[in-house]
């Protein structure tokens, strides 16, 4: 444990002032309603306002998903395992089928794997706005939090013109996706809809990612390099801020990424600010993702495959088999593991959230030696998804 | 036909089972390599991944085969210099006093997380990591029921717990909860 006479001469070499407590360490519960820590709860042990230990404390949004899932047909998982991560709801739904379609040994046709590349990147935008909005309103720019939050409110009326749901989208599904896309105005809505998002960027770099107080706010907290980050499982933004290239979508092609032009964003100073902004120049890569997806057009033919399977659902079964499939969410790597048995129902599902990685070890190591007000900076920063942990 | 296509992972498979006369291994597809190794040489296979460029862990997966009295585990690995995608069968007995096995948390330390989770919804002691008897996601009382094994009642335990939640049939076939 490091000495309260240690941390008073730290804060005073950083320009800080502290009173010198005479008191012991105090225990503090962070969450799970704080909401700052969004469902999550950390059990803190303070010195002053400085943490001296964290322990997280999982558990508050367990569900048991994969066992739910084990008693339940095929096809009404996607609507049961999409509730992992809300932000990014078409996921888990796209892993869950991809995996399906890899142990059937199903071909998804070309359109519905244009539907879903599209959907994915949706997705991704959408979830990055939605983290825009947690890390304005945890640095006190509130403003810049409910921009996002409305052009957000954008892609979410696309969707639900798609899937008919604003957020649970039970739309990807094994063999390709569950209905159609409406129409040339959809399409040209997307385009608006993407162009209107870009041309809001610069007034998010003003306010937010420039921000002098944001900066200062950021750099230099909650600070990991490469080696600690790849030891302790760490993907997404968060290892691509330590140095590493690694991205799913360029390591383990899926869909139509093969296909696309973009680049990977790598900063190496792996801490709060590099990892806020990566995600800033991700936003920007989705959105020329998702440019040349228009450009490209959906291609003409079925939305998904025309098998005898499909038309009896309740009963529809899969042969016995195990198949890990995983994609690049805006936490990491999202990945999924199912094992079949030949019947109508999964034998096995196991979902690898990313979060539980930067979420548990990561986050108990990073916040020791924060100031309490960085705590949720630096768990904004990690960009956690507690029901990644818990499932 | 299959050596000839996936021509990388091949060699990868080679090298590894080269230095690990005690494994199996094949390729399952492009950029998929598959391993079964027997449960008391985990260390040593695991220590040989990394050394091998498998740098991440993406999780362990327990799955429950009643039927023939084991325990799978699948240390899922993630190569991010070869991109490839390793899986690592062993198998452990089911009974809960023989359902041991050696931590890895020292070589992975993510692998901590996982092998929390394994102990609490499997019964899975992985010895070494001190923090198997620190409470993880279930409560008190759900402690030490393992509800992901499949001989767990989970209809039992919800018409127990929530007494309210009398909506479940147990003459009913297929019902889906």
């Amino acid at each position: 444990m490091v000495s309260q006479n240690e941390l008073i001469r730290e804060a005073r070499e950083n320009g800080m002032d502290l009173f010198p407590l005479d008191k012991d360490t105090y225990e503090l519960f962070f969450g799970p309603q704080h909401m700052a820590t969004e469902n999550f709860s950390i059990i803190l042990k303070m010195d002053g306002h400085r943490v001296v230990k964290a322990i997280a404390n999982p558990g508050f949004l367990h569900r048991g998903f994969e066992k739910l899932a084990e008693y339940r047909p095929w096809h009404t998982n996607i609507a049961l395992l999409l509730r992992i991560c809300v932000p990014e709801p078409d996921v888990p739904e796209a892993i869950y089928s991809m995996a399906v379609d890899e142990i059937i040994g199903w071909e998804v046709p070309e359109r519905a794997q244009w539907i879903r590349t599209t959907v994915l990147e949706m997705a991704r935008v959408s979830a990055y706005l939605f983290w825009i909005m947690g890390l304005s309103f945890k640095l006190g720019v509130y403003t810049a939090g409910q921009w996002a939050a409305a052009y957000r409110e954008r892609l979410m009326a696309l969707f639900e013109q798609l899937t008919g749901a604003r957020v649970y989208h039970i739309y990807t599904i094994p063999g390709g996706v569950r209905r159609d896309i409406p129409g040339d105005k959809w399409l040209r809505q997307l385009k608006d809809t993407v162009e209107y998002i870009r041309s809001k960027l610069p007034d998010f770099d003003n306010l937010v990612f420039e921000n002098y107080v944001a900066h200062r706010r950021l750099e230099g907290i909650g600070v990991m390099d490469k080696k600690f980050a790849l030891a302790e499982g760490v993907t997404g933004p968060n290892l691509r801020a330590t140095g590493v290239p690694y991205d799913v979508r360029m390591a383990d092609p899926y869909l139509l990424y093969p296909e696309l032009d973009f680049e990977v964003p790598v900063l190496k100073e792996g801490d709060a600010l590099a990892r806020a902004l990566i995600r800033r120049f991700e936003l920007e890569q989705d959105l020329y993702i998702l440019d040349q997806l228009l450009e490209m057009g959906p291609p003409s033919g079925p939305y998904k495959v025309e098998d005898p399977r499909l038309k009896n659902l309740p009963r529809f079964k899969v042969p016995a088999g195990d198949a890990f499939a995983h994609v690049e969410s805006t936490k990491g790597d999202f990945g999924a593991y199912v094992v079949s048995d030949g019947k109508h129902k999964p034998y096995r599902v196991q979902i690898r959230g990313p979060s539980i990685a930067h979420g548990v070890r990561i986050l108990e190591q990073l916040l020791v030696g924060a100031r309490i007000a960085d705590v949720p900076v630096i768990l904004m920063s990690l960009d956690n998804c507690p029901p990644d942990i818990d499932r | 036909m299959g050596e000839v296509k996936w021509e990388r992972e091949q060699m990868l498979v080679d090298k590894i089972l080269e230095k690990a006369p005690y494994a199996e291994g094949k390729v399952r597809r492009e950029r998929r390599i598959e391993f079964s190794i027997p449960a008391d040489r985990i260390r040593d296979f695991l220590m040989l991944l990394k050394e091998n460029d498998f740098e991440l862990m993406l999780q362990i997966t327990t799955v429950d085969w009643p039927n023939d009295g084991e325990l799978e585990l699948i240390y899922q690995m993630w190569s991010v210099t070869h991109r490839t995608h390793a899986m690592v069968r062993t198998r452990i007995p089911r009974d809960l006093d023989k359902a041991r096995i050696p931590t890895v948390k020292d070589i992975y330390p993510v692998a901590e997380t996982y092998e929390r989770d394994s102990h609490d919804f499997f019964g899975v002691y992985f010895e070494g990591n001190e923090k198997m008897e620190m409470p993880w996601i279930l409560d008190d009382t759900e402690q030490g029921l393992f509800p992901h094994r499949k001989d767990f009642d989970m209809l039992t335990y919800v018409k127990k717990k929530y007494k309210l939640l009398d909506r479940f049939d147990e003459d009913k076939d297929n019902y889906v909860i």
